[in-house]
């Protein structure tokens, strides 16, 4: 199997798993109600995972965003947290204000 | 809930769709297209990858380990089970999502969504979903879901177009877009105790993920922090 016939087999076999993800989530939870305590658990995980997201993403990130400084990265988190607050919840304005932070500070550090 | 009102009753998502998350994923996604022809894989990959996985940790991490340039050549079977563990958490996230999609169409319809249930989506309806009309709630997501998905294909093509052109710091800060408007979401759910507790169990559990397998770092620390909070969520009602 060449690298390019490797690529695309991996891809597919993930495509599958992630349908397998997808869809056993959704017969498992098929007959219940919001409020059922399995439920709440699940969307108790998710949320965890997402804000265990963010966080790494600060403190520790992989990849390219590792070429940032950190300070960099906290306060782009900051400055668009600060303006989510001042701007009474607005997702766009906090978002352009987090961005340029970050870019303001990377040229600075 | 006829097709021309299930059409309709898709606006209001598709049109929220197109703000901040628009942003938030198109730069993510533009970051990946670039990153997957710098590995040196073509578009047709790069697509399948945004929009079969569509879910930015499992496909960064399919990409690491099949990239020619990969050490050792990568290798199937890690790949998948990397990119299967990296993106477990879609299973909770369906569980949580999916009583909220049933309305009164067929049993069977709230499927539609399944190709879709990824964070981005799925974190922008859960404080929506609740406040509608039961046969509002699936055209909403679906609205919602379709308008993103679209926009990362877009993204990802562009990026991948445009890759000569971006300097590595410039596609570093593309992909901080991401975390930070998941930070903003996470903070407008805040209201509720139940998030509050799991966003704090989360964010303190992070760490655990550092001494964790990459693959399975997120999830572990999501099922910590989450589980945790939820305990202490019903040992206070308790």
């Amino acid at each position: 199997m060449d690298v390019d016939d490797a690529a695309t087999a991996a891809l597919l076999l993930a495509a599958a798993g992630m349908v397998a993800l997808r869809g056993g989530g959704m017969l498992l939870a098929g007959t219940l109600r919001p409020d059922h305590p399995f439920i709440r658990w699940a969307a108790s995980v998710s949320h965890a995972v997402l804000a265990a997201f963010v966080t790494l993403a600060v403190i520790a990130p992989a990849g390219a965003l590792a070429s940032l400084p950190w300070p960099a990265r906290l306060l782009g988190l900051l400055a668009g947290m600060a303006a989510y607050a001042a701007s009474g919840g607005r997702m766009l304005p906090s978002l352009g204000a987090g961005l340029a932070v970050l870019l303001a500070a990377r040229a600075l550090l | 809930m006829g097709s021309a009102s299930f059409l309709s009753g898709m606006r209001p998502g598709l049109v929220m769709a197109l703000g901040a998350p628009a942003i938030a994923m198109g730069a993510t996604f533009l970051a990946f297209g670039a990153a997957v022809r710098e590995a040196g894989l073509g578009l047709p990959w790069a697509l399948g990858a945004a929009l079969l996985i569509y879910g930015m940790p499992g496909q960064l991490l399919l990409l690491q380990f099949v990239a020619p340039s990969a050490a050792g050549g990568g290798g199937v079977a890690p790949a998948v089970l990397g990119a299967v563990a990296a993106n477990a958490r879609f299973l909770p996230m369906a569980v949580a999502l999916t009583p909220w999609l049933r309305g009164r169409g067929g049993e069977w319809a709230r499927f539609l969504a399944l190709p879709f249930i990824a964070i981005t989506p799925w974190a922008a309806a859960m404080p929506v979903l609740p406040g509608l009309a039961a046969e509002a709630r699936l055209p909403w997501f679906l609205g919602f879901a379709l308008m993103s998905w679209s926009l990362a294909g877009l993204a990802t093509a562009a990026g991948h177009a445009l890759m000569p052109l971006l300097d590595p710091a410039a596609l570093a800060a593309l992909l901080f877009a991401n975390p930070l408007y998941f930070a903003l979401l996470l903070a407008a759910g805040m209201g509720a105790p139940s998030s509050r507790r799991a966003v704090l169990g989360g964010a303190l559990a992070a760490p655990v993920a550092l001494l964790l397998p990459p693959a399975w770092a997120l999830l572990g620390a999501g099922l910590l922090g989450g589980t945790v909070a939820f305990l202490l969520g019903r040992g206070g009602r308790g």
